[in-house]
């Protein structure tokens, strides 16, 4: 091997061979040991690959993608989930990311039928129903009215549904990472349906989506007029092929599956139309045996990303900084608060970043750490007065069969050796 | 919107010379395997599922994927000599349970020889032994493409469309366009077709098309949905939430199964079949009892599940926590010292550990 590479000393053979190398003397420093050979970090006291020889031209990745020092950060699913990777769901690996925007090729993914495939030449939307004028518009018709861009977190009511029945998955990807949050660009669901124009006794909207599961879910006049959205950009470029390229449905605040993705029709009628995925789904099984239905709204939660039982702390005591996500289908988030103690005393987080209604919000928590073990937790405050519950509060009122929108106060257990657990606690 | 038609019906006869061209083609045979989907996979990492992964078949005896547990009668026929090629697999797709009787693959069979011949073409390109055999005579490909994706006229002076929007865009929607697409079916019975099917023509269809993922009696195959039963068991610990237990109307099992099923074949069933299958799965569900029963556009709306009255509207936010709108606790909140009471570590079911999940599901 060495006399193969001496003769062609490639640029890979010779940084793998330094980085070998500077791990073996990194090591050596950090463990006292034996005497570096250079007084310093050989990062910086010898010269780089990277620093001598030419990177890559810049057309390189037409696309440009994540750094190959990102590869582990991915959507991961769940396999014993659910019976089939065609109508599943995979998560957003939210212990990696920061800020509020979450980058498109890792939202995380919910079909019923697979990924649809759609020439958006070949896409019409429909509107039929109790209107004046059913109509056809093409994808370029669809462009020529008045566009809106817009923030919103997209989150499944199945979101930490594992959880109902205590701490099970270890992982704020796996327990909260069927959330996302994207800048949505599109025309106001309000201008096409009075394009058409809406009959008096017009009072729902029935959405379809046009891949072979053709999704359906029924939608209130009132919300259908307010803020939805009928998306064909996300984070500025066309929607992910995944996530209803070329034509998605955007509903604020309100569960995922309503997000019609691949949508091609609008129905509107007097009554809903109790599809699978709002009766047999997404209909919230009470102790008591009755079930609640309609329950759009996401509420109020929040969750620490960092450190979280996938990104355990790897420093030292001292400063060290607790981030996470807050966000609520009721409006703005106007306060989180953390706690170290497992939710004896809170301490208010700092909000950084843009605060929009129905939007993911940042916050984090700068403090001294003293070596110990800590039970963290966080709770957010929307802007309408609601506060986080706890799991033990929303077991009390709704048993552990609801399945659906489980936002109870995740706590996450940190060992004095970083590493962290998914718990619950007294 | 006369150019638009001629346009469309250009492409339509490029892509149908195309077919006639060739043989067995890749691309349709990709479409068709759709149907085998549900429970087959095929290509990088596939793994069995419902069936056997169908990599490398071609040479394969049949009945001899190590793991997958197949039915006596199949191993019995790779032991009697049945190896998987182009022959025998042509035979074997036309009507699996003739060519293999006691077969568990529960499909049918493919009506139209095209589509045996594409979709083994297609399995062809997953087969090292096969693969250089595929595609020597590729269709016209590209000038099919060319024909789909015709670039839009540049700004032509198109007249605008007749309606009162504001921003007159759009066009009017034809009869038969909103007849091919406006397909769902609301409890009070809007929307629901003209036609019939029977308890016993049910059983026929749902035995050939359902019973693969949803089992002989609806008590399902591995993860997929439970259809019957589990009446009575909404308040227990692990509920079973089944059409004849949970779902408030059966006009949704009539709109989802013309709408999505089978899975991977959607569209597939009349009126009438769908009919028929749902008047088997009330029978299934002890909703009616006698296999004579018919349903019909008719007599649908007479039929209720017994949990229709058991759905309520959203209350939450009259639930404590959210009602008395308290001051959010800021000290000494909880007495010390707060306990850990459960671990996932406990039965941690997180990908890449060992067990299989038992405490939750997401749909």
């Amino acid at each position: 091997m060495s006399d193969k590479n001496n003769d062609t000393l490639d640029k890979t053979s010779a940084s793998r061979r330094r980085f070998l190398q500077a791990g073996l003397a990194g090591g050596a420093v950090l463990a006292g040991a034996s005497a570096a050979r250079a007084a310093g970090d050989p990062l910086i006291t010898e010269v780089q690959d990277w620093n001598r020889y030419l990177g890559d031209g810049v057309d390189a990745n037409p696309y440009g993608m994540p750094s190959e020092f990102e590869a582990h950060v991915v959507r991961r699913d769940v396999p014993w989930l659910t019976a089939d990777p065609v109508s599943s769901i995979n998560f957003t690996p939210l212990h990696e990311l920061d800020g509020i925007i979450t980058p498109n090729g890792v939202c995380f993914e919910r079909h019923h039928g697979g990924t649809a495939i759609i020439n958006p030449a070949d896409h019409r939307l429909m509107i039929n129903g109790l209107v004046d004028t059913p109509l056809v518009f093409t994808m370029q018709d669809l462009m020529r009215f008045p566009r809106e861009n817009r923030v919103y977190f997209l989150e499944c009511a199945a979101n930490s549904g594992m959880e109902w029945r205590g701490s099970q998955l270890n992982g704020c990807q796996f327990t909260h990472g069927m959330v996302h949050c994207v800048a949505y660009t599109g025309v106001p669901l309000k201008y096409l349906l009075e394009e058409a124009g809406v009959k008096t006794n017009g009072k729902w909207v029935l959405a379809e989506g046009a891949d072979a599961a053709a999704m359906t879910r029924s939608i209130p006049m009132d919300k259908a007029l307010d803020d939805c959205l009928v998306a064909f950009k996300m984070n500025g470029e066309a929607l992910r092929p995944e996530q209803g390229y070329p034509l998605r449905l955007v509903v604020p605040g309100w569960e995922g599956n309503m997000w019609v993705k691949w949508l091609r029709r609008l129905e509107v009628g007097d009554e809903p139309w109790a599809q699978r995925e709002e009766t047999s789904k997404y209909t919230d099984l009470l102790a008591n045996g009755k079930a609640r239905r309609h329950t759009w709204e996401m509420e109020v939660k929040s969750v620490i990303t960092n450190p979280s039982p996938q990104a355990p702390i790897t420093h030292g005591r001292g400063q060290m900084v607790i981030s996470g996500l807050a966000w609520s289908g009721y409006g703005r988030i106007q306060r989180v608060d953390v706690s170290i103690d497992g939710g004896r005393n809170w301490q208010t987080a700092r909000l950084d970043g843009p605060s929009l209604p129905k939007a993911l919000h940042r916050f984090y928590h700068d403090f001294q750490w003293d070596g110990s073990e800590m039970l963290i937790q966080s709770r957010a405050i929307d802007e309408g007065g609601y506060i986080q519950p706890t799991k033990d509060e929303l077991r009390a009122a709704r048993g552990e069969n609801s399945i659906y929108h489980n936002n109870g106060i995740q706590t996450w257990y940190v060992k004095a050796d970083g590493v962290v657990e998914n718990v619950e606690v007294s | 919107m006369l150019k638009f038609l001629k346009a469309g019906l250009l492409g339509a006869a490029v892509v149908s010379v195309a077919w006639s061209a060739q043989a067995a083609d890749v691309a349709d045979g990709e479409n068709v395997f759709r149907k085998c989907a549900a429970c087959h996979s095929v290509g990088e990492g596939a793994k069995s599922r419902v069936g056997p992964h169908l990599n490398d078949l071609f040479g394969r005896q049949a009945g001899t994927i190590d793991g997958f547990k197949y039915s006596a009668a199949m191993v019995a026929a790779g032991e009697g000599g049945i190896v998987w090629d182009e022959q025998t697999l042509t035979q074997y797709l036309v009507k699996p349970r003739d060519f293999v009787k006691g077969s568990r693959m529960a499909f049918a069979g493919l009506r139209k020889s095209a589509d045996v011949a594409n979709v083994i073409e297609y399995l062809k390109t997953f087969d090292e032994k096969m693969a250089s055999t595929v595609g020597q005579e590729q269709p016209a490909e590209e000038e099919v493409e060319t024909a789909m994706a015709e670039t839009p006229a540049l700004a032509a002076d198109v007249p605008l469309p007749e309606h009162d929007g504001q921003f007159k865009l759009g066009r009017v929607a034809t009869e038969d366009e909103i007849a091919a697409w406006d397909m769902d079916v609301r409890p009070d019975g809007l929307g629901l077709p003209v036609g019939s099917g029977t308890v016993a023509d049910g059983e026929v269809l749902y035995t050939d098309n359902c019973a693969v993922c949803h089992g002989d009696f609806g008590e399902a195959v591995g993860r997929w949905p439970v259809l019957a039963g589990g009446q009575g068991t909404l308040e227990d610990d692990r509920p079973e939430k089944t059409i004849g237990s949970y779902w408030p109307y059966l006009s949704t099992v009539y709109d989802y199964v013309r709408r999505a099923m089978p899975f991977g074949n959607a569209r597939s069933l009349s009126d009438d079949d769908v009919y028929a299958i749902t008047a088997y799965l009330l029978y299934l569900n002890d909703v009616v009892d006698d296999e004579e029963f018919e349903l019909s556009n008719e007599n649908f709306t007479d039929i209720h599940l017994p949990n229709e009255d058991n759905f309520i509207e959203d209350d939450r936010l009259e639930e404590a926590h959210y009602a008395d709108k308290k001051e959010a606790c800021m000290t000494d909140c909880k007495p010390a010292p707060v306990e850990i009471t459960m671990r996932a570590r406990v039965l941690d079911v997180t990908p890449d550990s060992d067990e299989e999940g038992a405490g939750g599901e997401i749909d």
